[in-house]
C-alpha cells in the first residue's frame, strides 16, 4: 500500500521529534539520578521509554505505507544544567512536539489517511498528559521553592 | 542550558565569553569548539551569541549614560 | 603459599583502612542515631558491615599468603561534628582508600598476583561506585536543598 507523500513527510517529521525527545529525557533522567533525585529519574526515564514506543509506532506505520523512516535526523537537544531548568526545557520540547503532531494530524485528515491520524491522536494524548505533569511541577516549584520541591523528589 | 553538547558549552559560558570580549561565531568556534563537531548547535549558538551581544551593548549604553549624569551633576 | 613478600605488606596497609573505616562509621552512625537522623544511621551502619566484609577478605588473603594480619594499625580518623563534616570526613577516607587500592592493584599486576588483584578490584568497585558516590551525592543534595531540608529528608 503506497502512502501519500505529504503524510509520509509529516510522519517522518514527527518521528524526528520523538527521537529527539527520547534522548533528551534519557539524559535528563540519568542526570537526576546522578544527583540523588531518584523520583525525578524514575518519572523521566519512563517518559523516555514512552517516547521510544511512540517512535516505534510511527516507524511501523511509515514502513507499512512503503516509506522510509528517517532515523538519521535528530533535532537539537535542550539539555539543562539544573533541575528546574531541565523541567522547563522538557516542557518547551514537549510543546513543540505537540504543535508538530497537530499539524501532521491536520494533513492526515486532509489526505483522508484516517488510520495515521488516529495513531497520532493516541500519541498526542500521551504528550498532553506529560506536558500537564511538567507544568504542574513548574507550578509547584514556583509555589514552594525549588529546594522544598526537590526534597519531595529524592 | 547546554548550547553545544558535543563540546559541553553552556549559554553561561558563552555570555561570560562575550563579557570578556568575544564577539563572533568564528571566535566561539575557535576558542570553545562550538559547532565544530556535529553542527546541530549552530543556530542556537547564533541566537545566544546575538542576545548576549545585545545585552552587553545595552548595559554599556546604560553605564555611559550614568557617567554623563555624573559629569553634569 | 607465597607469591611476593610485598603483597602482604600492602594488604596490611589496606586492612588498616578497612579497620579505620569500621571505627569511623561506627562513631558516625551512632551519632546520626543520637541526632534522630535514622536514615543516615541505617545507611552508615550498613556501611560498617561492608567494611567488615572488606576486612574479612583481606585477612583471609593475608593468611593464605602466609602473612600476619596487622589488626592494630589504623590510619588517621576523620571524625566530624556536624553532618556535612561527617560526610566530608567519610568521603576523604574513602578517597584515600581508593587511591591506595589503585596503587596496590598495580603492584599486584606487576608481580602477577592476579587473584589478589581481582579481589582488590571488587573492593575498589564498592569504594568508588557505592560508598564514595553515595557520599558525593549527599553533599550535592545539601547544596541543592540547603542543610535543613536535607536533614529533614533523613529523619
Ligand atoms: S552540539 Fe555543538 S557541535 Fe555538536
Ligand atoms: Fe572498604
Ligand atoms: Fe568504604
Amino acid at each position: 500500500m503506497l502512502g501519500n507523500q505529504q503524510v509520509l513527510q509529516q510522519l517522518n517529521r514527527v518521528l524526528t521529534h520523538k527521537l529527539t525527545a527520547i534522548n533528551q529525557y534519557f539524559l535528563h533522567a540519568r542526570m537526576y539520578q546522578n544527583w540523588g533525585l531518584q523520583a525525578l529519574n524514575d518519572r523521566i526515564y519512563k517518559a523516555s521509554i514512552h517516547e521510544m514506543k511512540y517512535a516505534d509506532d510511527i516507524i511501523e506505520r511509515i514502513l507499512l505505507l512503503e516509506g522510509l523512516p528517517n532515523l538519521q535526523e535528530l533535532g537539537k537537544l535542550l539539555i539543562g544544567e539544573a533541575p528546574a531548568e531541565m523541567l522547563a526545557l522538557d516542557a518547551k520540547l514537549q510543546r513543540s512536539d505537540i504543535d508538530a503532531i497537530r499539524e501532521a494530524m491536520a494533513i492526515c485528515e486532509e489526505q483522508q489517511d484516517y488510520v495515521s491520524r488516529d495513531m497520532l491522536n493516541h500519541i498526542l494524548d500521551g504528550q498532553e498528559e506529560h506536558v500537564d505533569w511538567l507544568d504542574t511541577q513548574l507550578d509547584l516549584i514556583e509555589q514552594m521553592g525549588v529546594e522544598t520541591y526537590l526534597q519531595s523528589k529524592l | 542550558m547546554y548550547v553545544c553538547l558535543c563540546k559541553g558549552v553552556s549559554d553561561h559560558t558563552i555570555r561570560q565569553a562575550v563579557d570578556d570580549g568575544l564577539s563572533s561565531m568564528r571566535e566561539l568556534r575557535q576558542q570553545y569548539g562550538v559547532a565544530s563537531q556535529c553542527g546541530c548547535c549552530k543556530q542556537c549558538a547564533k541566537e545566544v551569541l546575538a542576545d548576549a551581544l545585545q545585552q552587553k551593548q545595552r548595559r554599556f549604553a546604560q553605564e555611559s549614560l550614568i557617567d554623563t549624569d555624573v559629569c553634569y551633576a | 603459599m607465597q607469591i611476593d613478600k610485598d603483597v602482604v605488606t600492602h594488604l596490611n596497609r589496606l586492612l588498616a583502612f578497612e579497620l579505620t573505616s569500621i571505627d569511623q562509621y561506627m562513631e558516625h552512625s551512632r551519632r546520626y542515631e543520637d541526632l534522630g537522623l535514622n536514615k543516615l544511621y541505617e545507611r552508615i551502619n550498613h556501611e560498617v558491615d561492608d567494611e567488615r566484609g572488606h576486612a574479612d577478605l583481606l585477612i583471609r588473603r593475608i593468611l593464605f599468603l602466609e602473612g600476619k594480619p596487622d589488626m592494630e594499625t589504623r590510619h588517621e580518623l576523620r571524625l566530624g561534628k556536624t553532618v556535612p563534616q561527617m560526610i566530608e570526613g567519610d568521603l576523604a577516607l574513602e578517597r584515600e582508600n581508593a587511591k591506595t587500592l589503585r596503587e596496590v592493584i598495580s603492584h599486584c599486576e606487576k608481580v602477577k598476583d592476579f587473584v589478589t588483584r581481582d579481589m582488590l578490584v571488587g573492593i575498589l568497585k564498592d569504594t568508588e561506585e557505592d560508598h564514595a558516590y553515595w557520599l558525593r551525592k549527599q553533599l550535592g543534595l545539601i547544596e541543592k536543598l540547603g542543610l535543613p531540608l536535607y536533614l529533614q529528608s533523613q529523619l
